[in-house]
């Protein structure tokens, strides 16, 4: 009988109820695009932490680090790292954890009379360790996630093409051009890595290294690392390593932590600069944070103003139906049950609204996703039943007052009107 | 508690369903009511009539613990109505009143038959069959699905007529079931009320209607706000 109630109610009135509805909506969009935000972004830099490993950057000191993930910018390069040092990066504290590293160089040749970076690297190579012990490095060890369609190369005039580059030249994997200074080069495949790789041609180290005429010298390494979760401890390092107390110092150098790595590294190779690259972190990170905080504010906003508009509806409702309130009252029923019905009802509206947002804030999160990583987000759904539930919450708070009224409400003034 | 009751009321047929004691009503300076006393035993039709104003309405409110006397003393079933908390006073009503209104009162968006259901549903449970023969006593079988405002205002008295029975009440009270209605269907609701009291039914009704007060076996006068005649 309840439901049946309810069913009948809920038909009544209709119009007030899509607007209260459609406030609760509008909250719980606002609600769920900030949790699919929050929670894929955080997924997003999980992600990547997993498949670069932490990666550190090291490069020369005073070398700004603020450009793309290899720094192809020509204007640099002055300075440089001795190659035969890349082995004392293995022979740091922390040298279990050092699982990859790959040294880079900068140079240019010509190709078809326009000047395309070559970046020279080591695909694959085994080194020898300051120990004695062999170590496998190159770019394979660092970059998992350069999508390569070919082969890697293994000869020496092997290389592998930036997919931007070879859209360009007309170029797949088997073909050979000419590459001035570097002379006649095969093409093994072609990379997509969604960086500044994708505009170069990637060569092996000695034919950059002859190009630029820089024999043993490197611009930057990539350093892959497994590492502990920063926490405020490593944080606190990060920014002023002076200011830990001596027992701190030793527990932050102890722990595998990105930034603990990364000072080993300077302490260990001659004039290097050592950071930890989050890609996320940086620039679009920052956006989404302050989306994220802006999204936050509005969503208190709707969800305060749905209240309100819950309560507004609600409030005229129990007005318009005093009437049917009084009759029920006189017919012996009991508080708890008419105030169930009216709550019911706002429950309801809640639902149904919180529902429909939790589905257009996840799009609107696909959205905002689109636009600031060039890919959607994965939708957290157990987002779907919180949202919901917060806007059902918000519903029957809005709906608290007018149950006063309800309680209120005498029925001998609405049942004996004169009319 | 019902057990104990009906058992007393065995030992003691005699026992009124209402007993008044030097009932008083006031509203502010306003005295509605004052000094009302009287018995009414169980089975018994009795008219209330009087001019406007003279507090028939007043007095039905607190027969049916809608409202609380500001003196004197209400025995319902023979028991003190006085201090009784709202939830218990909703308790009696839907377990021992049935009310009929002037204006019907219907719940506007159930049918006919959902509305006595729902007297039926905060008395204890729903029971469609119920509902529908208490429908068909009222000589509305036919129009159990209709919602009220499908159905004329004798019709919606003889729904809410049907309501007030739907849980069998020791006491039916109206407030002027014909205040409302052409002759025609003042004469069918009357001949309801009058079926009722051959089945043995405590009713009391508010009425201004002369002809109701010959069906009645007794009638009870009031002018300003007091008991005029009792006859
Ligand atoms: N809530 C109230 N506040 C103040 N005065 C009231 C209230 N209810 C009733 N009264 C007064 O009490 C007196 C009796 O009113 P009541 O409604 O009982 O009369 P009635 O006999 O039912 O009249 P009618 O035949 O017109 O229905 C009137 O003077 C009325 O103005
Ligand atoms: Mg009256």
């Amino acid at each position: 009988m309840f439901w049946r109630v309810l069913r009948q109610s809920f038909l009544e009135g209709r119009r007030r109820k899509v607007l209260a509805g459609v406030a609760v909506c509008l909250a719980a969009t606002l609600g769920m695009a900030l949790a699919t935000l929050s929670v894929g972004v955080g997924d997003r830099m999980a992600q990547e932490l997993r498949s670069y490993g932490a990666n550190i950057r090291v490069v020369p000191k005073g070398e700004s680090l603020s450009l793309g993930s290899l720094g192809l910018n020509p204007l640099k390069g002055r300075e440089t790292l001795a190659e035969d040092d890349l082995p004392q990066i293995k022979d740091i504290f922390w040298r279990n954890n050092i699982i990859g590293l790959a040294p880079f160089l900068n140079a240019e040749v010509e190709v078809s009379g326009a000047r395309v970076p070559l970046v020279g690297t080591w695909f694959r190579r085994d080194i020898e360790l300051p120990d004695g012990d062999p170590f496998t490095v190159g770019v394979r060890t660092v970059a998992a996630h350069w999508a390569v369609a070919g082969a890697w190369p293994e000869a020496d005039d092997e290389v592998l093409l930036g997919a931007a580059l070879a859209r360009r030249l007309g170029l797949g994997p088997g073909a050979a051009f000419d590459a001035g200074a570097a002379g006649r080069l095969r093409v093994a495949g072609v990379v997509e890595t969604g960086g500044d790789e994708d505009a170069a041609i990637i060569a092996d180290l000695a034919l950059a290294q002859a190009v630029a005429g820089l024999p043993g010298r490197v611009h930057a390494v990539e350093v892959s690392a497994l590492t502990v979760p920063e926490n405020a401890l490593s944080t606190r390092a990060r920014h002023d390593a002076d200011k830990l107390t001596t027992a701190e110092y030793d527990t932050w150098y102890c722990t595998a932590y990105v930034s603990a790595i990364a000072h080993q590294i300077e302490e260990a190779v001659v004039n290097a600069s050592a950071r930890p690259v989050w890609k996320v972190a940086a620039g679009e990170g920052a956006v989404i944070g302050k989306m994220q905080v802006l999204l936050a504010v509005v969503t208190l906003a709707a969800f305060a103003s749905a209240a309100m508009g819950v309560s507004a509806l609600m409030t005229a409702t129990v007005v318009e139906r005093a009437r049917e309130i009084g009759l029920m009252k006189a017919l012996g029923a009991r508080l708890a049950e008419i105030n169930g019905q009216f709550l019911a009802e706002a429950a309801l509206i809640g639902a149904a609204g919180g529902l429909a947002g939790a589905g257009l804030g996840a799009l609107l999160a696909q959205g905002i996703g689109r636009m600031v990583f060039g890919q959607g987000l994965a939708v957290p759904w157990i987002a779907v039943p919180l949202v919901t539930l917060a806007a059902v919450l918000v519903a029957l708070a809005g709906a608290a007052m007018p149950a006063r009224a309800i309680a209120r409400l005498a029925p001998v003034e609405v049942l004996h009107g004169k009319r | 508690m019902t057990a104990a009751v009906s058992l007393r009321a065995s030992v003691e047929p005699a026992r009124p369903v209402i007993e008044l004691r030097g009932l008083g009503r006031s509203f502010g300076t306003v005295e509605a009511l004052r000094e009302v006393s009287f018995a009414i035993p169980s089975g018994a039709f009795v008219a209330i009539m009087g001019p406007s104003g003279s507090g028939k309405t007043t007095l039905l409110n607190l027969l049916s613990c809608l409202d609380r006397p500001t003196a004197g003393e209400y025995l319902l079933d023979g028991i003190p109505t006085a201090g009784m908390s709202e939830a218990e006073q909703a308790r009696i009503r839907r377990e021992r009143i049935g009310l009929v209104f002037q204006q019907f009162h219907l719940i506007p968006y159930l049918t006919a038959l959902e509305n006595l259901m729902l007297a039926q549903h905060y008395h204890s449970v729903a029971d469609a069959a119920a509902a529908r023969a208490a429908l068909e006593r009222v000589g509305l079988g036919h129009r159990a699905g209709h919602r009220p405002s499908q159905l004329s205002g004798g019709e919606q008295q003889r729904v809410c007529i049907a309501r007030a029975l739907i849980n069998e009440p020791s006491l039916i009270l109206a407030d002027e079931p014909t205040g409302n209605l052409d002759e025609a269907n003042e004469t069918v609701v009357m001949d309801l009320f009058r079926q009722l009291h051959r089945e043995g039914r405590t009713i009391v009704l508010v009425t201004h209607n002369p002809a109701f007060g010959e069906v009645a076996e007794r009638t009870i006068r009031l002018a300003h706000g007091r008991v005029e005649s009792d006859r």
